[in-house]
């Protein structure tokens, strides 16, 4: 493991992710724009909107979208468990920085992809749109998907 | 004062000077007689001369001393303060912001003008005062002082410090210096209060002095050695007579401590017009700490933000402990749950305030604009405000400001019509600009109505005929033609003047408003006039609201709309398909919200319904349970839910969870679509 984290700060095209777990898929966020990671919260139904960000909840004062991308993604949902943490995001909608908070069944932990790494994403094999997924990076011998958040929560 | 940036700090302070300074010119047009006004421009010159050459703003210093010294005949009531005067001082107040704000791309003639035309105001006799620019408290003053106050030979002085003056870095015995350089003079130290040695902490100063100042020099000279301190003691200043220079006087009293009363022994009644002057210090003093109390702190918004979510977060804190508290069997417990919640509670009251501003501190900007635009079209025009005390959001306040300017000067210019054509049409010769602000429900409005022409429905639409924006076949309602002023590029002003005409302006009013999820709406009558709404959501503002619940969810109505609760019968709820109400005789629609809000769980045996008020419509709201009042503070909804209409936003309960406000308006707008579907559907 150290060896590939030292390997990819070689050649200096890694990126900080944080994976996280939706379903039986991994996805790797940006660290970026990972604002905070914090458990889950009661939520407020938001009737009447798009049934991904079907809610909102307080995080620290402000009031903020709850996403879960498993709808987006057209995968099954699950009952919330002991893993469940809600990843609090931020990215640019109409050049304006907004706060969402997205579902994640499960945080693993903070690492480094290397681009040297990363997988054209295939035309087949793939049930999301492709304008959704960034790129497909390898983590620990396993296919992770780097996903474009601005496109999917738009 | 722990800002190391001096200059920005003399910069801020300044600003807020000036502001002062232009409000009391303002007021001196209505009110040319009020001393209060006229010494409260003063002093605000006085300060800003004093720090301007303290923080090297020699330029200011110099200025101002100018404009003071030609001021200072107001002051003395040898000149009136004509209209002419004021318009000349507000050009200099301007020229005094440009010298601290962008020194560089000011000019020394602008100055110079300004100057001479203040000269010319203040009697052709007090050149000899204005000639040379003499740096502050120079001893030029100090002989005109002279002149005017013949009999004067000096000064006794009290002086008494907070007893905290010396932990902020001042020392009263530099001040003394400062005074005997000004002439003889003999201090007395009066230690009455200096306590017994254990009791004494060497920080505080005990003492006080009596002084007795052989000089001729002014008042003002006197008042520039203390003004740094001024506030933190009180400082008696009268002023000694030649006749009371007997010999006596100017024994040397004896440096060792000698009681009060040989010091303060009463001389003779001064001649009147020395009383009047040795009680200005008395005057002046209560209305000095006065301004202090209402004075203002800088705080980044960002700060206040910040400040709010933190105070958010202890909120919720403070509602988990309640909650342990409460399942606890420990009183001490129960106790400081019970005073953190009720601290947190005033806590967060405090600092909602602290984001919200009087719209007040908009509308008085404004009476410069209507003040420069009635000279510069000679169109008298008084500006009327009321609502000042209506709150905002800071960051709506800025946003509002340029929207406003916009629509006072289209007021004037294109509203107001000449006297000439006024008096025609049979009316008073000076036109009426108001600006009116009120809460209304979640919004608030915010009105500027003029007493003018009205809007000029045939040219708007010959204009937007030729244009190509309307078919010249087309009928349209007034009010639809009217919107045509919201187009790019639209202008009716025959002549292009400086203010308006360009096309630009009405545009922009809209799209920024617009941008503020506001709306805005123009009623116009013929010859009577015109009247701007805007109508402004309040972002950050706290409502009074009505928390009721539906299936499991909690909502908030604002109060405002709120006009009555009532149960809704088994009858009323087993017709389906005639949801009206019979309120006291008249038939009032519901709506399900339970339908509306897709809401899930049992409903309750007895339902409520909720009258609220919308325009004219009123319509009730069906609930599960009215929970009750509830103290609410808006918060936006995030971009991604910007296609949910129904709420107006959201808000934060004690226990932590969120809870959407509900826009009314909008509710029944929906809710009249989809009957009108409704009916499409049964007629089909």
């Amino acid at each position: 493991m150290k060896q590939q984290t030292d390997h990819a700060a070689d050649d200096g095209q890694t990126i900080q992710v944080v994976m996280i777990g939706l379903g039986d898929e991994k996805f790797a966020l940006d660290a970026a724009i990972v604002r905070e990671i914090i458990d889950p919260v009661p939520a407020t139904k938001v009737a009447g909107a798009k049934p991904f960000v079907h809610s909102i909840i307080n995080v620290r004062g402000n009031i903020v979208p709850l996403a879960d991308l498993r709808l987006r993604f057209g995968m099954p949902l699950t009952e919330a468990s002991t893993d469940t943490r809600v990843v609090v995001i931020e990215i640019p909608i109409d050049n304006e920085p907004v706060f969402v908070g997205l579902t994640a069944d499960k945080v693993y932990e903070v690492t480094e992809i290397s681009r040297s790494d990363t997988q054209q994403t295939p035309r087949v094999g793939v049930s999301w749109k492709p304008e959704f997924i960034r790129f497909i990076a390898k983590w620990r011998d396993e296919f992770v998907i780097v996903p474009n958040m601005e496109r999917i929560l738009h | 004062m722990s800002s190391p940036d001096w200059t920005e700090s003399f910069r801020q302070e300044s600003s807020e000077l000036l502001e002062t300074l232009e409000g009391a010119l303002l007021d001196l047009c209505d009110q040319p007689d009020d001393r209060e006004l006229i010494d409260c421009a003063f002093r605000a010159l006085h300060t800003i001369k004093g720090s301007g050459s303290m923080f090297g703003f020699d330029k200011v210093a110099n200025f101002t001393h100018e404009f003071e010294t030609a001021f200072d005949r107001v002051r003395k009531g040898e000149i009136p303060p004509t209209r002419e005067l004021i318009t000349v001082a507000l050009a200099a107040k301007d020229y005094i912001r440009a010298l601290i704000e962008a020194p560089d791309s000011t000019d020394q003639i602008i100055g110079d003008g300004i100057l001479d035309d203040l000269r010319r105001f203040v009697a052709p006799s007090s050149e000899q005062e204005t000639a040379s620019p003499q740096p502050a408290a120079s001893p030029v003053a100090a002989d005109e002082d002279t002149n005017d106050d013949t009999d004067l030979a000096g000064w006794r002085l009290h002086l008494e410090f907070e007893s905290h003056i010396l932990r902020n870095g001042s020392n009263p015995l530099h001040l003394l210096d400062d005074l005997c350089k000004l002439g003889p003079c003999f201090a007395v130290a009066l230690i009455d209060d200096v306590p017994l040695l254990d009791a004494l902490d060497p920080e505080e100063c005990y003492l006080k002095w009596d002084v007795t100042l052989h000089s001729a020099c002014s008042r003002d000279i006197i008042d520039d050695i203390f003004m740094f301190v001024i506030d933190e003691m009180t400082l008696t200043v009268t002023p000694l007579t030649r006749r009371e220079l007997s010999p006596a006087a100017l024994t040397p009293t004896p440096k060792t401590p000698a009681p009060r009363t040989a010091i303060a022994d009463p001389t003779p009644p001064p001649a009147p017009k020395e009383a009047e002057r040795a009680q200005e210090p008395r005057r002046e003093e209560p209305k000095r700490s006065d301004d202090r109390g209402i004075a203002t702190v800088r705080v980044q918004a960002r700060r206040l933000d910040e400040m709010m979510d933190r105070v958010g977060e202890l909120v919720i804190a403070q509602a988990r402990l309640s909650q342990l508290a409460s399942a606890s069997s420990d009183p001490s417990i129960k106790i400081i749950a019970e005073e953190i919640e009720r601290l947190a509670g005033s806590l967060r009251d405090t600092t909602m305030g602290a984001r919200m501003v009087p719209i007040g501190s908009l509308f008085g900007r404004f009476r410069r604009l209507v003040h420069d635009l009635s000279l510069e079209l000679s169109k008298p025009v008084d500006l009327i405000t009321s609502g000042e005390d209506t709150e905002l959001d800071k960051t709506m306040i800025e946003c509002l400001a340029d929207p406003l300017v916009h629509l006072i000067r289209n007021a004037i210019d294109h509203g107001i019509e000449q006297t000439a054509v006024r008096n025609a049409a049979g009316k008073t010769d000076k036109g009426r600009i108001e600006l009116h602000a009120i809460h209304s429900g979640a919004q608030v409005l915010v009105t500027v109505r003029d007493n003018g022409a009205g809007l000029n429905t045939a040219r708007i639409r010959a204009k937007a005929e030729e244009l190509g924006l309307l078919s010249t076949d087309a009928e349209l309602p007034d009010a639809d033609i009217h919107q045509f002023l919201f187009h790019p590029g639209f202008s009716t002003a025959q002549t292009i003047s400086a203010l308006s005409g360009r096309g630009v302006g009405m545009d922009v009013v809209k799209r920024t408003i617009e941008n503020m999820r506001g709306s805005i709406d123009m009623a116009t009558r013929p010859g009577e006039g015109t009247t701007v709404t805007l109508r402004l959501p309040l972002t950050l503002a706290i409502i009074e609201g009505l928390m009721i619940r539906v299936g499991e969810g909690r909502y908030i109505i604002p109060l405002s709309a709120v006009e009555e609760c009532v149960e809704l019968t088994a009858d009323d709820q087993r017709a389906r398909g005639r949801n009206f109400l019979n309120i006291r005789g008249d038939l009032v629609p519901f709506l399900m919200l339970r339908d509306m809000l897709y809401a899930t769980g049992a409903p309750d045996e007895y339902q409520k319904t909720i009258i609220v008020s919308t325009g004219e419509t009123r319509v009730g709201l069906v609930a599960d349970q009215i929970i009750g009042s509830h103290q609410t503070v808006i918060k936006s909804l995030s971009k991604l839910h910007s296609d949910v209409t129904i709420f107006s936003g959201a808000t934060i309960l004690g226990d932590g969870t969120a809870a959407l406000i509900l826009d009314v308006a909008q509710l029944v707008t929906l809710a009249q679509a989809h009957a009108d579907k409704q009916h499409l559907n049964e007629a089909a």
